[in-house]
């Protein structure tokens, strides 16, 4: 009867405590999820910090050795109390398991109406394409208000972008895709960082976050649309390969880096890896933006990362290539 | 066993030596020059630090201070000062042994770790010098300039070292204690040193095979790295961290030990709880194993691996909390002396319990992808590893100093030092949380202006911090030619190395003892006490 009573009790104490975990701010916005469940946290453990501190000092001095006493008291253990001390944290623990799932669970449902972008980073530096086809490079332009999610990969070594005033942040690896989404509820501008070591340039690799008054930021999409399209293709390929940073293995002087120099490069007969002869040809170079691992010149290690570009895009490059002589 | 090389004294008797005490010494010896390079390396990082930009070194020397600062610190000191120093001191002594089980196996170890000594100093001053991080993660590992192959064959070094230790040490505490040492009689700094050794064996081949593979794709052209060719380099992280994770508690699991036999000898009281506390390393030595994904949370792994890891990491807390529980609960009723090691290990709860409690933040999945590879990163380990860790190997070797010196530490410099330590670290790390909080990266050799005077404060309690443990190290030092002689049992206390002299002769023990009791029988009531009054008549 008495044990049962106590069942009861716990299990009401556990409900109401897992109640209170998965409670709380239910707007979507993982940055607030992480608010409170940082604040629980913090007084959860501080409480215990600061009782087994008092603990630590009162007995330090209550039962500091006096002048001819002999040893202490004879108190093997307890197994009351020590259950006690091992159900009560298994409680705490739990409480903040359960939370810390529910909050990790919205940190990973993207919104259906997300603003997607597309992140790359680089030795040292952050590409960012977005789906007008604008880029920056180490700015993150987004309209408050509106879910953002990044997509987010990397070119040559790990990375990782992170928004502290999103309380957010992944891995960018070369060959995959991972993914983040926050919330910019105002506008302003905040500090991205590199998270993952990633040589000299390490602590230099930092973007801003501008999160724009929707009016703001259609404004400055449109105008940069416009910039890019008044290009001429052959402008719009010299900027779409400086903006990759194709120049960071292909030089334009004819010298050889990690890969085959631009200069000259359309119309060239190649020797490739496995021994065929290629020339270089509209339809080479845009098969070697595509598939770049597929046709690798003789002398090069398979490295470079495959593009997905737009045609228009592809003809532009070609068209500028043209002119390297 | 040749008697002459044991015995001999000079250099010959300490390089030749089989005997596991001066093996000890010789590997504090090591482990302790390693910390002093680590600790000077971090005086020019924390220097660099003062202000944005450059100010002593570039970017590029402050990462190789970096590397071989962790890894010095880590593979060097924290590791060895407890599976080497304390493991050798401890084990036979406490067991009622002469030796360990395979002396000979045990010198080489030592000499395979002074080899893996020699790596790191080389991997320090040689033309390719290691830049990438203690954890040298490809591809930057891969794609760097740095000489890889030296990290990989000082891992190899180290492992070979660790492993024969681990059999060795294994063995010895399975079948060598003493007529009557039942496992219910262990010293907990023995099972302690158990789980670490457990931990050891599992957990380095793997470390071995990960550095291994890294060393191929670098050298030999292998691709198990590299992601453009199937490879991936992911695969490097799990196989690290699932060995590195649980070298933490390679490092705790001896540690609690230590401070569970220096709380019971000063409170003059029974260690509270002794069978949850053998459940708990237990149990901790198992669930170390579970968790290494915490240190992956925000690199891309599958979204149940990350939950189900979250709740084991926060999991380990039970048990660490019982120890703390019941080391309180030791104490209380005690008659408690604060000689120096006790004020260590008292000074060590208090800050283990912060160490403890952030480390449940990062264990906590939705709260790391805030704080993953901030500063509250590094505030947490040096908070567990420099502060708590460093103060339990001091209070260790201050407590049993009479047994492998003979002699006694001076115990005003050793509390006094204690004060500066905790000051020190307290204004060095503490700042650090909040830096993180705010969202600063670690591993980062300029910062935002904004950041200027918190910063500096980390930077004045390091220079506080290093001078304590520089007064540390004078005191172990000077300690051992100009310290009192030690009795016997200076402690009074009723484990089984204090029956032995100090310092403990070569065989230990003439005749192997017979145990009757446990180690931490203080008060214990007379079973069969003439009951009051009956001895006047």
């Amino acid at each position: 009867m008495k044990k049962g009573f106590w069942i009861l009790v716990s299990v009401v104490l556990l409900f109401c405590l897992f109640s209170l975990a998965i409670a709380g701010d239910r707007a979507v916005d993982p940055a607030k999820s992480w608010d409170n469940h940082y604040n629980l946290y913090f007084i959860l453990v501080a409480g215990i910090w600061l009782l087994v501190t008092v603990l630590l000092v009162y007995f330090s001095l209550r039962y500091r050795r006096k002048k001819g006493q002999g040893d202490g008291a004879y108190i093997p253990g307890n197994t009351l109390l020590e259950i006690i001390w091992t159900v009560v944290p298994l409680i705490i623990v739990t409480l903040l398991g359960v939370q810390t799932w529910a909050v990790y669970k919205e940190y990973r449902h993207v919104p259906k109406d997300a603003y997607e972008v597309n992140v790359e980073g680089f030795m040292w530096g952050w590409n960012v394409t977005y789906p007008e086809g604008i880029k920056t490079i180490n700015e993150l332009r987004v309209p408050a208000g509106r879910p953002v999610k990044v997509n987010l990969t990397s070119k040559d070594v790990l990375h990782a972008f992170f928004i502290p005033e999103y309380r957010v942040q992944e891995e960018a690896i070369p060959e995959r895709t991972t993914f983040f989404w926050f919330k910019p509820s105002r506008a302003g501008e905040y500090r991205a960082y590199c998270t993952e070591f990633c040589g000299n340039g390490h602590s230099l690799m930092l973007a801003k976050v501008v999160a724009m008054e929707k009016d703001g930021f259609d404004a400055w999409v449109a105008q940069q649309k416009g910039a890019v399209a008044k290009l001429l293709p052959v402008d719009r390929g010299k900027k779409l390969v400086e903006d990759l940073g194709c120049l960071g293995c292909h030089t334009l002087t004819g010298e050889k880096s990690a890969g085959p120099s631009l200069k000259g490069v359309y119309g060239r007969e190649t020797m490739l890896a496995d021994g065929r002869k290629v020339v270089a040809d509209d339809e080479y170079i845009e098969h070697a933006l595509e598939t770049p691992n597929r046709d690798v010149v003789k002398g090069y290690t398979p490295t470079m990362p495959p593009y997905k570009l737009p045609i228009e895009d592809e003809h532009a490059i070609v068209e500028y290539l043209k002119t390297l002589k | 066993m040749n008697q002459e090389t044991v015995k001999g004294s000079g250099l010959k008797g300490w390089i030749f030596t089989t005997d596991h005490k001066r093996i000890a010494v010789l590997y504090l010896i090591t482990s302790l020059v390693v910390f002093t390079l680590g600790l000077l390396l971090a005086l020019v990082m924390k220097a660099e630090q003062w202000s944005p930009g450059k100010d002593i070194i570039d970017a590029k020397l402050y990462n190789v201070f970096f590397t071989i600062h962790g890894a010095g610190m880590i593979l060097w000191w924290m590791i060895p000062v407890y599976t080497g120093f304390f493991a050798n001191l401890l084990v036979p002594l406490m067991i009622g042994a002469r030796d360990v089980a395979f002396p000979r196996l045990n010198a080489l170890s030592f000499w395979f770790f002074a080899g893996a000594t020699v790596m790191a100093v080389l991997a320090l001053v040689t033309p390719g010098r290691l830049d990438i991080g203690w954890t040298g993660y490809p591809p930057y590992s891969i794609k760097s300039d740095a000489n890889t192959s030296l990290y990989v064959f000082a891992v190899h070094l180290l492992g070979a070292s660790a492993l024969a230790s681990a059999v060795n040490f294994l063995t010895t505490i399975i079948t060598m204690r003493a007529p009557g040492m039942t496992w219910g009689r262990l010293n907990l700094a023995v099972w302690g040193i158990l789980g670490a050794f457990i931990i050891q064996l599992f957990g380095i081949p793997v470390l071995a095979g990960a550095v291994t593979l890294l060393l191929f794709d670098k050298y030999l052209g292998t691709n198990f790295y590299n992601a453009a060719m199937g490879g991936s380099s992911m695969l490097y992280q799990h196989l690290f961290w699932f060995y590195a994770h649980p070298a933490v508690y390679v490092i705790a699991l001896p540690a609690f030990g230590i401070v569970s036999e220096i709380i019971s000898t000063f409170s003059r009281k029974k260690i509270y709880g002794y069978t949850s506390m053998v459940i708990a390393i237990m149990a901790i030595t198992f669930l170390g194993f579970d968790v290494w994904i915490h240190h992956l949370f925000t690199k891309g792994v599958e979204d149940w691996a990350r939950i189900v890891q979250s709740l084991l990491t926060i999991l380990i807390g039970v048990p660490t909390g019982i120890k703390v529980f019941n080391w309180l609960a030791t104490m209380h009723k005690g008659s408690i002396e604060f000689k120096a090691p006790m004020l260590y290990a008292v000074g060590f709860i208090t800050l283990f319990v912060i160490g403890g409690a952030t480390g449940i933040a990062n264990g906590l999945l939705a709260i790391d992808l805030h704080v993953h590879d901030t500063l509250w990163v590094v505030a947490h380990f040096h908070n567990v590893l420099s502060m708590a860790m460093t103060l339990v190997a001091f209070a260790g070797i201050y407590f049993w100093y009479p047994k492998f010196t003979g002699r006694m530490y001076s115990e005003g410099l050793a509390k006094v030092a204690f004060w500066i330590i905790l000051v020190g670290s307290l204004l060095a790390f503490v700042p650090f949380y909040k830096l993180g909080l705010l969202g600063m990266p670690r591993r980062y050799w300029s910062y935002p202006a904004e950041f200027t005077d918190t910063y500096r404060l980390t930077v004045i309690g390091g220079y506080i911090l290093v001078l304590g443990f520089l007064l540390t190290l004078v005191n172990i030092i000077r300690s051992a030619f100009a310290g009192e002689k030690a009795a016997a049992n200076p402690w009074g206390a009723k484990s089984l190395e204090w029956t032995l002299p100090s310092p403990v002769p070569v065989y230990n023990f003439e005749k192997i003892p017979v145990i009757t009791a446990g180690p931490y029988e203080y008060g214990r009531p007379e079973e069969k006490a003439v009951p009051e009054g009956a001895q006047a008549v």
